[in-house]
Formats: C-alpha cells, sequence, structure tokens
C-alpha cells in the first residue's frame, strides 16, 4: 500500500514533535492508544486560559507513517485554534487530507481522541465546566 | 469428548435427498459427500463452541476428514462431488488451523459473538462512535510509552556508536517484566475460557467483555517485547 505525499511529507519532517511541562497547569495532555496495532500517541497542548486559545501543540507518536502525519496534522490544526474550535475537528477531516485508506482510518480516529483527551485534560485541571465559567461570568 | 450440535438447520442430501443437518460434511444417511456446510468452523468437528479443546481429539478428527475428504478419493466421482471434496478440504483446513491455536481460537470465537477485535477494529468510518476508549488501561498506555521512549533513546545512542549500560539494564529489567505480564494475561485469558465453557449466557458475556480486553492487553505487551528483543539485540 502507497502513502499519499502528504502522508510522506508530515512522517519526513512531523511538525511539533516534543513534550511539554506535564505538570504545568496551562498544559493538557492527551495518551491514547489504538489496541488494533498498538499505537500509541502522546498530544499535548498549552492552553491561554484568558483568550481560550491553544497557542502550543506537541506530540510523540510511536507507530506507523499514518499514525504519525495524523498527529502532525492534528496539532498543526488545533495551534491558534481556541478548546472548543479544536473540539471540531473530526477524523474524516484527517482522513479527507491526508487520503487515509480504509485500513488507515483508525490512526485518524486516534488523532482524533488524542485532541480530546488534551482538552479533556486540560478542562480537567482548570475545573472547567464550561458552562459554571460562562455562569460566573454573567454574575 | 465431541459433541454433536442438535440445533442445526435441516437441509436435503442432493443424493438420497433424506433431511440432515446443515453443519455436515457427510450425509449421515447415504454417506455422500455434502457441499461445504453452513456452519462455523467448530460445528465442521461436530463440536459446540468452547474454548477447552481437546486437542488430540481434534488433530484425530481433523486426520479422519482429511482422509474421507480427499481429492483422490473422488478422481472418478461426479464432477460436482470432485468440487466438493476441494471445497470441503479447504474449510477443513481453516477450520483446523484457526481451532488448534490458542488464540486465533479465542479471537474465532469472540468474532462469531461479534466483538470487535484484530484489526477490523475501528477502521469503519462509522465505527468510532461504537469504540469503547477506555478499553486500554491508562497506566498501561503509560508505561507502554515510557518503555517506548527508552528504546528510542537507546537506537539513538547505538546509531551515535554510544552504549549506555543503564539503558542496557534498564531495558533487560523491562523485558523481564513485560514478559511477565504477557504470561499472566494468558493465564488470565485461559482462566476466563474454563468461565466461558461452564457458564450461562450472563456469565458468558461478562467472560467475553474480558476475553477482548485481555486481546487488546496482549496485543500491546507482544509488540513491546518484540520491539524490546530486537532493540536488545541489534
Amino acid at each position: 500500500m502507497a502513502y499519499s505525499d502528504k502522508v510522506i511529507d508530515h512522517y519526513n519532517n512531523p511538525r511539533n514533535v516534543g513534550q511539554l511541562d506535564k505538570a504545568s497547569t496551562e498544559v493538557g495532555t492527551g495518551l491514547v492508544g489504538a489496541p488494533e496495532c498498538g499505537d500509541v500517541m502522546r498530544l499535548q497542548i498549552r492552553v491561554n486560559s484568558e483568550t481560550q486559545v491553544i497557542e502550543e501543540a506537541k506530540f510523540k507518536t510511536f507507530g506507523c507513517g499514518s499514525a504519525i502525519a495524523s498527529s502532525s496534522l492534528a496539532t498543526e490544526w488545533i495551534k491558534g485554534r481556541t478548546v472548543e474550535d479544536a473540539l471540531a475537528i473530526k477524523n474524516t477531516d484527517i482522513v479527507k487530507e491526508l487520503s487515509l485508506p480504509p485500513v488507515k482510518i483508525h490512526c485518524s480516529v486516534l488523532a482524533e481522541d488524542a485532541i480530546r483527551a488534551a482538552i479533556g485534560d486540560w478542562k480537567k485541571k482548570n475545573s472547567v465546566a464550561e458552562t459554571a465559567n460562562a455562569a460566573a461570568v454573567a454574575h | 469428548m465431541l459433541k454433536v450440535i442438535d440445533s442445526a438447520v435441516p437441509v436435503a442430501c442432493w443424493s438420497c435427498s433424506i433431511g440432515h443437518n446443515d453443519f455436515t460434511l457427510f450425509c449421515p444417511h447415504c454417506s455422500k459427500i455434502q457441499p461445504p456446510p453452513g456452519g462455523d468452523y467448530f460445528s465442521v468437528f461436530g463440536l459446540e463452541p468452547r474454548l477447552n479443546l481437546d486437542l488430540a481429539a481434534l488433530e484425530h478428527e481433523f486426520h479422519r476428514l482429511s482422509r474421507k475428504l480427499h481429492p483422490d478419493r473422488f478422481a472418478r466421482a461426479q464432477e460436482n462431488e470432485r468440487e466438493w471434496s476441494l471445497a470441503d478440504t479447504a474449510l477443513l483446513n481453516d477450520a483446523y488451523r484457526t481451532l488448534k491455536e490458542p488464540l486465533r481460537r479465542t479471537e474465532y470465537l469472540l468474532k462469531l459473538l461479534g466483538a470487535e477485535i484484530g484489526s477490523d477494529a475501528g477502521t469503519e468510518q462509522g465505527g468510532h462512535d461504537k469504540k469503547d476508549l477506555s478499553r486500554v488501561p491508562a497506566d498501561l498506555l503509560e508505561e507502554v510509552f515510557e518503555l517506548n521512549m527508552q528504546l528510542e533513546e537507546m537506537r539513538m545512542a547505538r546509531k551515535l556508536g554510544e552504549t549506555d549500560p543503564e539503558l542496557q539494564v534498564s531495558l533487560e529489567r523491562a523485558k523481564r517484566k513485560f514478559d511477565v505480564l504477557l504470561s499472566e494475561v494468558d493465564q488470565d485469558l485461559r482462566s476466563q475460557w474454563q468461565v466461558w465453557d461452564e457458564g450461562d449466557a450472563a456469565v458468558r458475556k461478562t467472560a467475553q467483555k474480558l476475553m477482548v480486553a485481555l486481546l487488546d492487553r496482549r496485543r500491546y505487551l507482544s509488540n513491546l517485547v518484540r520491539d524490546v528483543t530486537e532493540t536488545l539485540g541489534a
């Protein structure tokens, strides 16, 4: 099976590989795995608590080319977005962008899961219950 | 002890027209060969789905049926019988290969019962919602990730011509640990076989869930053991 040029590009020049300080309250960490193939993916975000914008995103993935490309692309996409905007990214968007074949769709699912897990972790740390926050602002 | 399935769909034999169940390779009345039966791999051997199998009896039955189905025996038979002897033999071989190997047997039975496991899982576009994200425990993921980091570090150091004895030691320790975890998973799987074989519908359902989780865990562990072994041996 041939990888698309975009997958090969992300694989050879992965964007945003690295690590953020897991202990920081500004940082959310998502560690997810795909038991189908044994891949593991860690995606981290640093969020500006004022603006809710994801200012930095880093990833580290142990897996196949498609898993690395999916997570690399995911960090590119979420950088500069607000947390809520980032949650709108769907695995099918990644599939389309990277022209992933059916057998590699689970890699994109993993990337979407990683985004959600990272944002979930950040929310938990900052006890963001969006509704409660909104209510607090309103009062 | 081979148990014959009694809840089979009756079909009429092409030769003697007497009805028999759809799981048999030979007509119980006129002994003529039948087209590939519609049941599962267990029923090919006249067995009910089970996880603890008598492997000696299975092998014995495999050889007996192989001889009976052998295409040489049908060299002068009708064309449809010649075709069926090939098709039935292929089915028998697939069934035997799957059932004799414990992990393949377990995966086969779980898939038969509707579980999503192995490479089929989560590959459908619409399959995402069905996936249970909590299937892999977080602490196992942490461990897998950490060990992968160590492996990468060791490979990089090797490339630069360095050998870090500390890293070597910690990898060897990790390998021993993951070997132990792997054999624990296998033990747990075996005890769930027993539970499933002897349980009622509700008990079986719980055992199935546990076995799917154990197989997922096993896949991670065996990948890790393979990678660590490769890195240590490089």
